[in-house]
């Protein structure tokens, strides 16, 4: 079974990167919701878009009942984001690019 | 790609951040790992596929820059690091996980069977992913 980065690496630099706090952010490439666990309880909101509509599953399943209210799973596809503009304060591609 | 910045820009507010976080093929190391000691045993094989998607990738966010959509604030590189218990779940992870963009030649996955197998009983083998991260503002 694969174990992927316990070191923690990727959540210590995001963190240095960016304050979630209070921000409303849009992921891209959520998966299964790896990396959104990682700050949503800090964000104002969260927007987890994918194209797969099994990793989504899977994110909405696992979703911490207290982050039902601020994290949603969204099938979208980056080129079309079916979002009004300037909506957003914080965007993550999320190994999407 | 171009498009899917442009989309991100429209639906981002005045002064949004845009972070881009994404593994770059380097020819990474594999390696054995135990709590002692870490060696490395080789390196994976970059295909045509993955080192064409970070061109295309590294191509886009220059030409979002270049329209002047979003501006570099910082950028860094980091490992990431995937571990499995045994070579022969690395094998079989990187076949089913990455075949079309890594591959592990025969004499890496001996030597990290050779290495694994005369480790302690902690030994693990692990990939260590290049990874980039890049923090853009939104401009006008």
């Amino acid at each position: 079974m694969v174990q992927k980065d316990p070191e923690g690496n990727e959540t210590k630099r995001l963190h240095t990167f960016v304050d979630f706090t209070g921000r409303r952010v849009l992921e891209i490439g959520c998966g299964d919701g790896r990396l959104t666990w990682q700050y949503a309880r800090k964000a104002l909101s969260v927007t987890a878009i994918d194209l797969e509509a099994q990793d989504l599953r899977l994110a909405t399943i696992d979703r911490p009942s207290d982050l039902a209210g601020t994290t949603r799973f969204v099938r979208a596809d980056s080129i079309h984001l079916p979002f009004v503009k300037e909506k957003f304060d914080l965007a993550v591609l999320a190994w999407s690019l | 790609m171009v498009h899917a910045l442009r989309e991100v820009h429209r639906v981002m507010a005045p002064n949004g951040i845009l972070v881009d976080l994404r593994p770059l093929d380097d020819r990474w190391p594999v390696e054995v790992s135990s709590a002692r000691e870490s060696r490395e045993v080789g390196r994976l094989l970059d295909y045509d596929f993955a080192l064409s998607s970070d061109r295309a990738a590294n191509h886009a966010v220059e030409q979002i820059a270049a329209e002047r959509r979003f501006e570099r604030e910082r950028e860094e590189y980091f490992p990431f690091l995937y571990y499995w218990d045994t070579p022969n779940e690395m094998q079989e992870y990187i076949a089913d996980e990455w075949e079309d963009f890594n591959g592990l030649d025969d004499p890496t996955l001996q030597s990290a069977r050779s290495a694994w197998a005369i480790g302690g009983a902690d030994s693990r083998v692990r990939i260590r992913m290049k990874m980039l991260i890049t923090r853009w503002k939104k401009m006008a």
